[in-house]
């Protein structure tokens, strides 16, 4: 297990009803990580719709999470 | 006399003279212009002068002003001739007055040089071998120079007036106070006093062209900050009219402008913003076969459009043409900042997202709401890259995606970069796009829809539901988070009428299903939000 920050953007900070928490988890790739949330706070959004940057950097699904990992997930926005 | 004027006749020197002449000057400067007769190694025959006198009066003026102002002297006036001028006659006289001879001639040289330089004049030269051709003045020849065209008809159009005049000499009628004379474009002083601007940089500004796409939300302030900054030409995509609930967002309209083309109406204010901006409307959307005509014609593009479909049309133009591009949404209270530059290492809007989102499936400002302030902020900060580009300054040190939440007030800067998956190449964005005015059917209640025949669908999540009307039930409830899951399967073989709130996300669904095979898949055109009146009155 190790300890993650985690932050939402735009339809995922709505249906997580925060826009950062911290997470004690096993999983190991963003991947998993966002089956976890998703199935914890509803997320409508399927993966394949978002974007996941780790520590600033923007990251495959399959990226090796580390402790103490900042994870945010986004989706696309097209307001104007 | 006035300070500046035309004339046809020849110019009177002693009526100018005397109406220079004072007690109080001890000293009287003239320079006289004349025609001579050869230039550039050919001899010259006689000579044209045209001039767009509304705006070249009004420059003039400027210039008196300010010489009078910048130099102390009483008096001065300039008048120019036009027409035909044969060898010997005069073209130009300046004449100024001054307590002491100093001022009077540095006025009088500063007057006429910056007449040459800055007042649209054009000069033809008939040779002695009976070929003929137009000599630009000197802000023409770096206007055509820029824009690679060779001549001047466009210069005549009201619209096609000539960029502003400060830069370059870092002082105008507005700084220095003088009475006489109104400014009628902004004074870039406070800009130009910035190093990384300066003159020639504003001189970059004027000569710098940006196409924005959208007047909305992100483009108002846009369109304002670049046409305040003296960018010298800006075109305007839009293809809607001003609706009262752009208003609380788009301050640069109003309540008297509803119904009217935006693109029009922002043209029409941004005019009066600077007089001498070339403002261009391209009042349609921007759809695949219009945007890469227009992208064309400018240094960059600005996208402030509010669906996924333009945003990735704009990227694919923006790329196959290798201009700069500068992309903003917003969501609520948060918003995204990129910038395309055609780099080989750098990522475009395909790169960070391979799958084009659907528009309608993850929420539009008329569904999720949005607050005034947060587009604007996104504005100012794509105005503020559109300048960097144009300025030639760094715009990002590497490439980033700018996510920002005014709510919780956080900035985060996301590290992108180019997707070797990636080919940068344009893509079909729906499968087939189909019309809406196939998809859409409108009824007078929900009763009236199902006896039609169609089976009706409700797409809301449940926490939309649970807030509605119990008189508004549809049965039949299978929310839009559910079908993008894949969780969701509908007989193919059924009519369906796709219900959301307001009828976007529906018509969304309704597109998708279509593609993916189902033949008789329909939305309910403005959503329940359609029947709200009928609704209050049972």
């Amino acid at each position: 297990m190790k300890k993650l920050t985690l932050q939402y953007f735009a339809v995922l900070r709505e249906q997580a009803g925060c826009s950062e928490e911290q997470l004690e988890t096993a999983a190991a790739t963003p991947a998993e990580l966002y089956e976890q949330v998703r199935a914890r706070h509803g997320f409508t959004l399927p993966q394949s719709m978002l974007r996941v940057a780790v520590n600033e950097e923007f990251r495959d699904w399959s990226w090796p999470l580390q402790a103490n990992d900042r994870v945010v997930f986004i989706p696309p926005v097209a307001g104007g | 006399m006035r300070p500046f004027a035309f004339t046809t006749a020849p110019i009177d020197t002693a009526a100018g003279r005397a109406a220079l002449s004072d007690r109080a000057c001890g000293g009287y400067a003239t320079f006289e212009g004349w025609v001579r007769d050869h230039n550039e190694g050919r001899e010259v025959q006689r000579l044209e002068y045209e001039a767009y006198a509304a705006l070249a009066e009004r420059e003039g003026e400027r210039i008196v002003a300010e010489a009078i102002a910048r130099f102390g002297v009483q008096h001065a006036a300039c008048v120019h001739r036009i027409g035909d001028l044969g060898l010997g006659e005069m073209a130009v006289w300046v004449g100024v007055s001054s307590a002491h001879r100093a001022e009077a001639f540095a006025a009088c040289r500063y007057i006429i040089d910056e007449v040459k330089h800055r007042v649209p004049i054009w000069k033809k030269e008939h040779y002695l071998d009976g070929d003929s051709g137009w000599v630009n003045c000197e802000r023409c020849a770096q206007g055509a120079d820029h824009d690679g065209h060779a001549t001047h008809e466009h210069e005549h159009e009201p619209d096609h007036a000539h960029p502003h005049t400060e830069a370059g000499h870092g002082h105008s009628a507005a700084s220095t106070g003088y009475a006489g004379v109104r400014p009628t474009v902004p004074d870039f002083a406070r800009q130009m006093a910035l190093p990384e601007v300066g003159a020639a940089g504003q001189q970059r500004l004027r000569a710098g062209s940006v196409l924005v796409i959208g007047a909305g939300g992100l483009g108002v302030p846009v369109l304002q900050y670049l046409v305040a900054a003296g960018v010298g030409r800006i075109g305007i995509a839009d293809g809607d009219v001003v609706e009262a609930s752009n208003l609380h967002r788009q301050p640069l309209y109003a309540p008297g402008d509803i119904g009217r083309s935006k693109a029009a109406v922002a043209a029409a204010r941004l005019r009066e913003l600077n007089p001498e901006a070339t403002i261009e409307t391209h009042a349609e959307r921007a759809v695949a076969g219009n945007l890469a005509g227009w992208l064309g014609r400018y240094d960059l593009v600005v996208d402030c459009s509010d669906n996924f479909a333009t945003k990735f049309l704009v990227n694919d133009a923006a790329v196959s043409l290798g201009k700069p591009a500068v992309f903003a949404s917003v969501y609520q209270y948060e918003g995204q900042l990129q910038v395309y530059l055609p780099r080989d290492d750098w990522p475009c809007l395909r790169c960070l997202w391979p799958e084009a989102p659907r528009d309608g499936l993850v929420g539009n400002c008329a569904e999720a709401g949005v607050l005034g302030p947060v587009p604007a902020a996104l504005g100012a900060m794509q105005a503020m890259q559109a300048l960097k580009i144009l300025l030639g300054l760094p715009v990002d040190n590497s490439p980033a995606l700018h996510v920002f939440d005014l709510l919780g007030m956080h900035w985060r800067t996301l590290r992108a970069s180019r997707n070797p998956a990636c080919d940068h190449a344009p893509r079909e964005l729906q499968p087939a796009a189909i019309d809406p005015a196939v998809l859409e059917l409108e009824y007078p209640t929900l009763d009236a829809a199902r006896a039609s025949g169609l089976t009706l669908v409700d797409i809301r999540e449940g926490w939309e539901r649970a807030m509605d009307d119990p008189q508004r039930r549809i049965d039949w409830h299978l929310p839009l988070s559910a079908f993008m899951q894949g969780a969701t399967a509908l007989p193919a073989d059924g009519r369906y009428l796709i219900v959301c709130a307001h009828g976007v996300r529906s018509l969304a669904l309704a597109g998708h299903l279509r593609s993916l095979g189902y033949p008789q898949v329909y939305s309910l055109i403005g959503g329940l939000a359609a029947f709200e009146d009928s609704w209050q009155q049972t």
